[in-house]
């Protein structure tokens, strides 16, 4: 059962600042505990159009609640489930995409909660969850995610990529996958790893991610595995009928924009390559007892050290500078 | 940093040019494409809804050297790229009639937001190795579209105002102030008060006036500029991303260039990678901090030419002195 929104949820989306999420995300709303503060960042964001409904909030509070419901034990496993689901209903372009400032008005003004009910780690979730880089930010990275991951319109190797938090945290900051085939090729050799069970195939999955990403700087995957261009007016067409489409289903995946599968003959090509830099990646091993989803969440140290008390600059200062 | 190859790369010059650029099928006009800036501004075609570009690219390849060296199989590769929307688009060049090598690239608005950057990549098959990258031009180009006219190196935006009364609520704290520097977006934005000082804008506005106006002017605009500097160099290193073994990575836009003007003044005589990794060290261990706070003034102080200002404002006071005695 959707459980009851706790504040009043704009029903567009728009666009939010940097600055102002940095002036006004509270360690109150990021351990979970308080409400955004509505008027003052409706104030400082820019609506997007309403006559178009893929902005509509009502179908992401939806999905979002459900995951709630759904994930309550294990909220990392939600990013399978959601990631596929998000990106069907959040239905926009690349550079539409690519403006963090939507990502930061859906944190802040319709799911703090969620992002908090995700991320929260010890007392609070970090601040880049909010509004941070597209493979960090709570809601960009499930989008990206899926748009990265995706053939054409099959999201099953999306919820592969889901399945292993070092394949968000790690490969998806790559450059290299940028290229659809290595991004297909890099699943196909993760999911067998994971299915022959190794035990830690995060560690594996970070291993072939940095060899792959570092022979990528010397070879050149685009002309060993040529892709097609993106069929961009098919992509427009599954965007504009977001209008009639059915919500998502909850329990079966949804369709993506048909804009071209990846060509499995590229994909093939690089998966033998991929296969070999396996066998000779060497894993490292990690130190810290930790289970694979915990990493990436660690608190990273606060960047500047605290001023020291007890010193007063201002009875220290000549008479010219006060 | 230039990286070390394991096999022979070309060592002549990759030249890489766009000849002509048009948009959803018309020509785009050649004002709009600087060959010195290597810049091609989208944005001013007067075309609201266009929805891609072709860009009509040539590249010169040291052919002698290639058909005597060991490679084969030589293949040309434009590149399109984006960080913000993780866009890579590809296209061969073909050789042309002339010796050059040409070929078109598709630069699709739908992937791209703000800037895009095309790259020229030289690939062979060495040592029977297929794939490999052996050469790319010196430069990139770069194809901006939110940019009205070409400019390579984006400048600061200065805004110009009222701090109490005006539409920007943020600014309303800050209302004595007569400036304030804000970094956290895609480009450093200084805003200048407009009623904390009377006639203060009237004075930065103006050109020429009399000598001791001019001197209060330099004075004023080198301030904002340290200002300025300190704040871009604060929050370019304050969220530096690192890769797998933890190395901080050289940030994008204009984070970028302020640290690579920045550092050699900051950290002297260290090579901008291990300056960039100190400086990460001593932020997130604490180490040495405080003591970076006097390099960090130094240049944004050099930046500002504050010691040149000053000088310059003691001779002309000590000048006019002298005529009014």
């Amino acid at each position: 059962m959707p459980r009851a929104v706790p504040f009043d949820v704009p029903p567009v989306l728009g666009l939010l600042p940097d600055a102002v999420v940095a002036k006004h995300l509270s360690r109150g709303m990021q351990s979970g505990q308080e409400n955004p503060p509505q008027a003052a960042l409706r104030k400082a964001s820019t609506p997007l159009p309403d006559d178009e409904i893929r902005w509509r909030t009502a179908p992401i509070r939806e999905l979002l609640d459900v995951a709630m419901t759904r994930f309550d034990d294990n909220p990392t496993a939600a990013d399978g489930w959601l990631a596929p689901r998000l990106h069907a209903t959040l239905r926009m372009t690349r550079a539409e995409a690519g403006d963090g400032r939507l990502w930061n008005h859906l944190a802040m003004l319709v799911a703090p909660d969620y992002v908090a009910w995700r991320h929260k780690r010890a007392e609070i979730a970090q601040s880049s969850r909010f509004s941070g880089p597209h493979y960090t930010q709570c809601f960009s990275r499930l989008w990206w995610v899926a748009e990265l991951f995706r053939d054409g319109p099959d999201y099953r190797p999306v919820e592969v990529a889901c399945s292993v938090q070092d394949i968000l945290n790690t490969t998806l900051r790559l450059d290299v996958i940028d290229h659809r085939p290595t991004a297909q090729a890099l699943l196909a050799v993760f999911k067998s790893l994971i299915s022959s069970g190794v035990p830690r195939p995060g560690d594996h999955v970070n291993a072939v991610s940095s060899a792959v990403n570092a022979a990528g700087s010397t070879l050149v995957y685009d002309v060993l595995a040529p892709d097609n261009p993106p069929l961009v007016e098919d992509l427009q067409d599954w965007i504009a009928d977001v209008a009639e489409a059915p919500a998502v289903h909850w329990d079966r995946l949804p369709e993506g924009p048909n804009d071209g599968r990846v060509p499995r003959t590229a994909i093939d090509v690089l998966v033998s390559f991929f296969e070999k830099l396996l066998v000779e990646a060497p894993v490292r091993r990690r130190g810290r007892v930790s289970t694979p989803e915990d990493v990436g969440d660690s608190p990273q140290q606060s960047a500047v050290p605290a001023p020291r008390e007890g010193v007063s600059l201002a009875k220290d200062l000549p008479s010219w500078m006060t | 940093m230039k990286p070390v190859f394991p096999y022979p790369t070309l060592l002549g010059d990759v030249g890489c040019e766009v000849v002509s650029v048009s948009i959803d099928g018309k020509p785009l006009p050649y004002t709009n494409v600087s060959a010195t800036e290597r810049v091609v501004a989208l944005h001013q075609s007067g075309r609201a809804g266009w929805e891609e570009a072709t860009l009509n690219v040539r590249a010169t390849l040291p052919e002698s050297e290639l058909s005597d060296g060991p490679w084969q199989d030589v293949i040309c590769l434009a590149t399109l790229t984006e960080k913000a929307t993780n866009a890579r688009t590809t296209a061969r060049l073909r050789p042309a009639s002339d010796g050059s090598r040409t070929g078109s690239i598709i630069l699709s608005r739908a992937l791209h937001l703000r800037r895009a950057t095309l790259s020229l990549l030289v690939i062979a098959t060495v040592n029977s190795v297929a794939g490999r990258l052996v050469g790319s031009a010196e430069q990139d180009w770069y194809v901006d579209l939110q940019e009205a006219t070409p400019v390579r190196q984006r400048e600061i935006d200065i805004v110009e105002i009222d701090f109490r009364d005006g539409p920007h609520d943020g600014l309303r704290p800050y209302k004595e102030s007569s400036w304030i520097i804000e970094t956290s977006g895609d480009m450093p934005i200084v805003y200048l008060n407009t009623t904390a000082v009377e006639g203060l804008m009237e004075v930065l506005g103006s050109r020429g006036g009399n000598p001791t106006e001019k001197v209060l002017r330099e004075m004023a605009a080198s301030q904002v500029a340290q200002d300025a500097w300190t704040a871009m160099f604060h929050t370019a290193i304050s969220d530096l991303d690192t890769d797998e073994d933890g190395t901080p990575v050289m940030p994008t836009g204009w984070r970028e260039s302020v640290l690579r003007q920045m550092l050699p003044d900051v950290l002297p005589g260290r090579q901008l990678t291990d300056a960039l990794y100190e400086i990460n060290e001593r932020r997130t261990k604490g180490f040495g901090w405080s003591e970076l706070q006097t390099g960090i003034q130094y240049a944004a102080g050099r930046r500002a030419q504050i010691s040149k200002k000053l000088a310059t404002a003691v001779r002309t006071i000590d000048r006019t002195e002298r005529n009014t005695d």
